[in-house]
């Protein structure tokens, strides 16, 4: 009776054995599939931006597409192809319809888009803003530059280019928010800190080339003494500075414009343009998606109660480049 | 006859030794494990087969899907080349250098600012496109996302050599590797696929530019990474070179030569790689001349099949135990009785015939333990039937013991008169008495049941001499014994009882002298002797009554009878015959009878024949007997 136990021990053992052997190796395809922080291919993220074919889009972009790559997801890239505010709605609706994993939205109006944006939360759908905020809006949290504090370091930029004095102008588009905030902190920061200086005139150069050429010509015609100029975006810069070649004065004004496209840095490398403002457009489509992530995988359940899933507001930095740091900036 | 049957028992293999237990378990374990365990092969071997099959078409299928879409993304590029090249700004610009100066560079700046705000309108539409390029023959160009690294002439570009080879036709030149174009968006040469179109005049087929379009390789990867292939399988995507269009991240293998591939424009292929079997399955899209290759590791079978043998295995293990449990319960509950049963009968071989089967099993177990105790109950019966008769043998020998004891006293007493007569002269009480005397001696002869015929012959000597001087010339007597019998041991005092009877009842009743003959001989294998005497013999109703008391002595042996004690129903009939005996006058030939049953069977014993007025004949059958010790010694 002995033998039999013997069998029975030894069948057994050898079929613990097998099951030990067949977890371990399920357990090793868990791990091969699930190796670091990876989601399936097929969660697809979004990104929606207005104006969709403009350069500075597309460090955002492929910072959302390294994060896709990092993660294992795919990613799709939409938005209004101009500056519309109904398109991009149109355009959020659709891809809320189709249920992607996340969305990551530039706001095109701070107010206008926040009820599509709250139906995509209500749906379930993870949202988060970069670049620009919706600051009334359900979305879990807000990645973009600081602009009123960028506003305020082109001041002190400007300040340090004029030796604190003279009449500067702002070169802007009033109707989007964080051109606004950048105009103000630049106007307040000029209003307090540096009695001798003077803001003598904000014009709308539409973001584009060609309008903001023509306000800094209309600058250049009405203040002969301008010592500088401010413009809050890269296409506005290039206008301004072909305005200011054009004008062939011997004391040209500073210009201080804004991001860092090729054209801009060009121009900050044969000095047309004195300083330029980088922002962290890779770090906004990077953190975005890894937000996006982490919301959908419920990576922060140990966190603390009452505590947002994610920050809720991040500053993804400004940088000065000027001649001395441009080749920094240059595609290798 | 030995031999064959041992060598019988040796062909049918030792299996037949083998314990009842272990022969059943052997039986149990074949009929429940041996074909599960052959189920479980059947299944496992042919869903692989199955799998395996579907696993290769659909990957094909899906390597086709992929292909597909793979060949849209090229068409949509190359509609793009057309779609840039359509455009009068772009036709513009590549036309400059032939007419220097007839455009004022701000009307060339703003033809440049135009086509950019055009190209824009590709990457808003298509975000799969990295950026895009259009160099004309001077080399300058037009890029929103790509510059020149240097001021060298992109013209001397291998990129743009290709493509001038190439005559307007739209070509995938690969991974960006090691030209003078940079994207200003950062991405790196194994991040993007160019495609290059030259664009020509129609008329001078003159090349007047090239336009160079980057593909995001994230939308090739996505479609392919899109596709899982069993457990750790992929999909690769080689160009017309053999170059790597894409691989995840941690492939088998870095490169894959493609003369493993090139032979069909689709198949499958295995090669051994880095110390294991690799699969490839691939197929070739004609339009971008990409090859899209499934690879396995073959060793690694698919998830499914783990799954499905997991649950063969489970299931064979479960049958395992459950066949051995149940194999071995019934082994047990089959074995151990009969096992039992075997320890009773060893027991019972052993001398306890006390021994019982207890059990209320009614299956054939139960039967046999039943017929166990019936067939011990008998054996019981029949001992002490044994041990009966005997008691009974011994009673009747010692009865005739007993009536030699007296006569022993006689017998020296009879010595003293033979020598007081011889003294006396008187010679007729002198032999009389030493033939007495002689009959005494031979009747009692130490004890011995068997006694050599001659001292039987003497016996019945002294007897019919004294009965001879008793009747004087009444009574005759011949014994006739053959010499070759002499030596026969026979049982003792057979003969005497006869011829008494003989003389009492036949001679003595009759009228003048009579004869008494005795004759011994053998006869076929017996020992035959005949006592005859011409007395006055028997009516028919007295010799039937001694031919049934004779039977009667021989039937209450035969059967022992059933119901009744057979003890019992023998004394009775043998005190009933014996009674019968002393009212007639069989007593003595009953004994003699009896004796002869007991001693040598129902073969052997007395028979009569008789004829009123004329005599009797009386024949004892016995048994050759040689040597009397022989006989002594099993009868003791």
């Amino acid at each position: 009776m002995k033998k039999i136990w013997i069998v029975y021990l030894l069948l057994i053992g050898f079929f613990l054995l097998y099951v030990l052997d067949y977890r371990s190796q399920s357990q090793l395809n868990e791990q091969w599939k699930t190796a670091g922080l990876r989601g399936e291919i097929d969660e697809k993220y979004v990104m929606v931006t207005f104006q969709m074919g403009i350069d500075y889009w597309k460090s955002s972009l492929k910072g959302f597409e390294d994060a896709a790559q990092a993660l294992n997801v795919s990613v799709e890239y939409r938005g209004s192809t101009q500056r519309d505010i109904h398109e991009q709605i149109t355009v959020l609706e659709q891809i809320i319809a189709k249920r992607p994993a996340g969305i990551a939205i530039s706001a095109i109006h701070p107010v206008d888009l926040t009820e599509t944006i709250n139906k995509a939360v209500d749906a379930g759908i993870p949202v988060v803003l970069f670049d620009s905020d919706a600051p009334g809006s359900k979305a879990y949290s807000f990645l973009g530059t600081n602009n009123y504090s960028s506003g305020v370091r082109a001041a002190q930029k400007m300040a340090e280019l004029t030796n604190e004095s003279g009449q500067v102008a702002v070169v802007t588009t009033p109707n989007q928010q964080n051109h606004q905030e950048r105009t103000d902190g630049f106007l307040a920061t000029i209003q307090r800190d540096y009695p001798e200086m003077k803001v003598v005139a904000v014009k709308n150069g539409k973001g584009d080339q060609i309008y903001s050429r023509q306000s800094a010509e209309e600058i250049l015609q009405d203040y002969p003494d301008i010592a500088g100029i401010f413009a809050t975006e890269a296409n506005g810069g290039i206008g301004v500075a072909e305005a200011v070649r054009e004008n062939g004065r011997d004391q040209r004004p500073k210009i201080i414009s804004f991001d860092t496209d090729k054209g801009t840095l060009d121009l900050v490398k044969n000095g047309d343009i004195s300083a330029t403002m980088a922002q962290g457009t890779w770090n906004m489509g990077y953190w975005s998606l890894q937000f996006l992530f982490s919301l959908g995988h419920d990576r922060n359940t140990a966190q603390i109660a009452g505590m947002p899933p994610v920050p809720e507001q991040v500053d993804t930095g400004i940088t000065v480049v000027t001649r001395h740091n441009v080749d920094d900036y240059y595609a290798k | 006859m030995r031999n064959n049957f041992k060598s019988a028992g040796i062909r049918h293999l030792s299996f037949n030794n083998l314990p009842i237990r272990y022969k059943l378990i052997i039986h149990f374990l074949l009929i429940s494990i041996l074909p599960s365990i052959g189920l479980g092969f059947l299944i496992h071997w042919t869903v692989d087969r199955v799998l395996d099959r579907q696993v290769t078409n659909n990957t094909l299928q899906l390597i086709g899907k992929v292909n597909e879409s793979l060949e849209t993304y090229v068409e949509n590029l190359q509609n793009m080349t057309f779609l840039v090249a359509f455009n009068p700004d772009v036709q513009r610009f590549l036309e400059s250098d032939r007419e220097l100066g007839s455009l004022q560079e701000s009307a060339q700046e703003e033809d440049h600012y135009d086509i950019r705000k055009f190209l824009q309108g590709f990457t808003t539409l298509h975000s799969e496109v990295a950026g895009i390029m259009i160099v004309n023959s001077d080399g300058k160009y037009i890029s929103n996302e790509m510059y020149a690294r240097t001021e060298s002439d992109l013209t001397r570009e291998s990129w743009y050599q290709e493509a001038v080879r190439n005559k307007g036709i739209f070509k995938i030149v690969g991974h960006p590797n090691e030209r003078n174009v940079t994207n200003h968006v950062n991405y790196k040469n194994s991040e993007v696929v160019s495609a290059v179109r030259a664009i020509l005049d129609p008329d001078t087929q003159q090349v007047k530019g090239v336009v160079l379009i980057d593909l995001k390789l994230r939308v090739i990867a996505e479609t392919a990474q899109d596709v899982r292939l069993g457990k750790t399988g992929y999909l690769t995507v080689i160009d017309s070179n053999g170059e790597l269009i894409y691989a995840p991240s941690d492939p088998y293998i870095e490169h894959i030569p493609l003369e493993w591939l090139n032979k069909d424009s689709s198949g499958t292929h295995s090669h051994q790689a880095d110390g294991r079997k690799l699969q490839f399955i691939y197929r070739v899209s004609p339009f971008t001349n990409w090859t899209t290759v499934g690879v396995f590791a073959t060793e690694d079978s698919i998830l499914e099949i783990r799954e499905i043998r997991f649950y063969v295995v489970s299931f064979v293990f479960v049958v395992c135990l459950l066949g051995m449990t149940a194999s071995f319960y019934l082994a047990h509950s089959i074995s151990r009785p009969i096992g039992q049963l075997m320890s009773f009968m060893q027991k019972a071989q052993s001398g306890d015939l006390t021994i019982r089967y207890w059990g209320d099993r009614s299956d054939e177990i139960g039967l046999l333990g039943r017929r166990f105790n019936e067939m011990l109950l008998q054996i019981n019966r029949l001992i002490s039937l044994t041990e009966r008769q005997e008691q009974q043998k011994r009673e009747a020998e010692l009865s005739s013991l007993q009536a030699h004891i007296k006569p022993h006293f006689l017998y020296n007493t009879l010595d003293t008169i033979h020598w007081v007569a011889r003294r006396k002269g008187a010679v007729d009480i002198a032999e009389m008495a030493e033939s007495l005397s002689k009959l005494f001696r031979i009747g009692l002869s130490k004890g011995n049941v068997i006694i050599p015929l001659s001292d039987e012959i003497e016996h019945i000597r002294s007897y019919l001499q004294i009965q001879h001087v008793r009747y004087q010339n009444k009574l005759d007597y011949v014994l006739m014994v053959d010499p070759a019998v002499q030596e026969l041991s026979v049982l003792k005092l057979i003969l005497q009882p006869i011829v008494e009877n003989a003389i009492y009842h036949g001679i003595k009743e009759r009228r003048g002298p009579g004869l008494i003959e005795v004759e011994a001989k053998e006869q076929g294998s017996n020992l035959v002797m005949t006592i005859r005497d011409n007395g006055k013999g028997m009516t028919e109703e007295q010799l039937s009554k001694l031919h049934r008391a004779l039977e009667q002595v021989v039937s209450s042996e035969a059967e022992p009878g059933a119901g009744r004690s057979p003890r019992e129903d023998w004394a009775n009939q043998t005190a009933g015959a014996v009674r019968r005996g002393q009212e007639t006058k069989g007593y003595g030939i009953l004994n003699v009878q009896a004796r002869l049953r007991l001693t040598f069977g129902d073969k052997y014993g007395l028979s009569l024949a008789s004829t009123l007025g004329e005599g009797t004949v009386v024949t004892v059958t016995h048994p050759l007997i040689r040597d009397e010790y022989n006989l002594n010694g099993v009868d003791r």
